[in-house]
């Protein structure tokens, strides 16, 4: 695969496909860093990878309709739901296009937010738990 | 989300909501004030990864020969943002177009003033419309 400019994300929560309310989407997937600097570090700090952590953040469109994503948000604040992110502007896994899931805190919502005359949008940011995985296929 | 075409004919529908005031979904050579003509101006493309777009329309209200006064007056009532001859409120009267968009908004007016059609000289203003389907 090349390069390639972002149009077509696939993200899903609990199932539900929410690609056409959603604007941009980032997963980011970190490592903490533990420190093993001694006397033995030359006068630099050295450091390991500790434990592993991600956050999955989202700009949706607001949308009310029965079953939309502002709807699909409201009564989920709180709990643990699954999101899957397809990139490379695919619609199923694959080499190119890579699926990736995670389980995460749906920690915030904001069911209200824009000025007058601008598109009513909404972001979100949450923090993943456990394991994220990676598929091909 | 429904062909440009008929985004158009939507808009134009709304517009002739207004009272005393004759609609063309497209540009015509022609026109006979008063009238509004629905134009595109712009597509915006991707704006969600569910291949949503962004479209900015422009009306042109042409009211009537610069020269005569009374034009002045039928033209703030077009402009103005309420009542029958509103054309902001006739635009936004049906702001899904039946359902074939998302949501539509009349932002604002601009180029108040004298336009040539026709070696005629006409009072006009151009309304600006978002539409997001």
């Amino acid at each position: 695969m090349a390069k390639y400019v972002v149009t077509g994300t696939q993200v899903t929560l609990n199932g539900d496909d929410l690609s056409s309310n959603c604007a941009r989407a980032e997963l980011v997937i970190s490592a903490a860093e533990v420190d093993t600097t001694d006397f033995g570090s030359g006068g630099f700090t050295e450091v390991i990878g500790g434990l592993k952590s991600g956050q999955v953040s989202l700009d949706f469109h607001s949308d009310f309709g029965s079953g939309a994503v502002s709807s699909t948000f409201q009564d989920l604040v709180g709990t643990i739901g699954t999101v899957t992110l397809i990139a490379g502007n695919g619609t199923a896994a694959s080499a190119d296009t890579p699926v990736y899931t995670a389980t995460v805190l749906i920690n915030s919502f904001t069911p209200v937010s824009g000025a007058v005359g601008d598109l009513s949008t909404f972001s979100v940011t949450f923090p993943t738990s456990g394991e994220i995985t990676y598929a091909t296929a | 989300m429904a062909d440009i075409t008929t985004i158009r004919q939507k808009l134009a529908e709304n517009i002739g909501t207004v009272t005393g005031l004759r609609t063309s979904a497209e540009l015509i050579d022609n026109p006979s004030p008063p009238i509004a003509l629905v134009a595109l101006d712009s597509v915006d493309y991707h704006n969600d990864f569910g291949n949503g777009i962004m479209l900015s329309f422009s009306v042109s209200v042409i009211v009537g020969r610069a020269a005569e006064r009374t034009m002045q007056r039928k033209l703030d009532a077009y402009i103005s943002n309420t009542g029958s001859q509103s054309v902001k409120a006739g635009i936004e009267s049906n702001r899904s177009l039946d359902g074939t968009v998302d949501d539509l908004v009349c932002p604002g007016v601009s180029n108040v003033g004298s336009i040539t059609i026709n070696d005629q000289t006409y009072l006009a203003a151009e309304f600006q419309i978002t539409v997001y389907a």
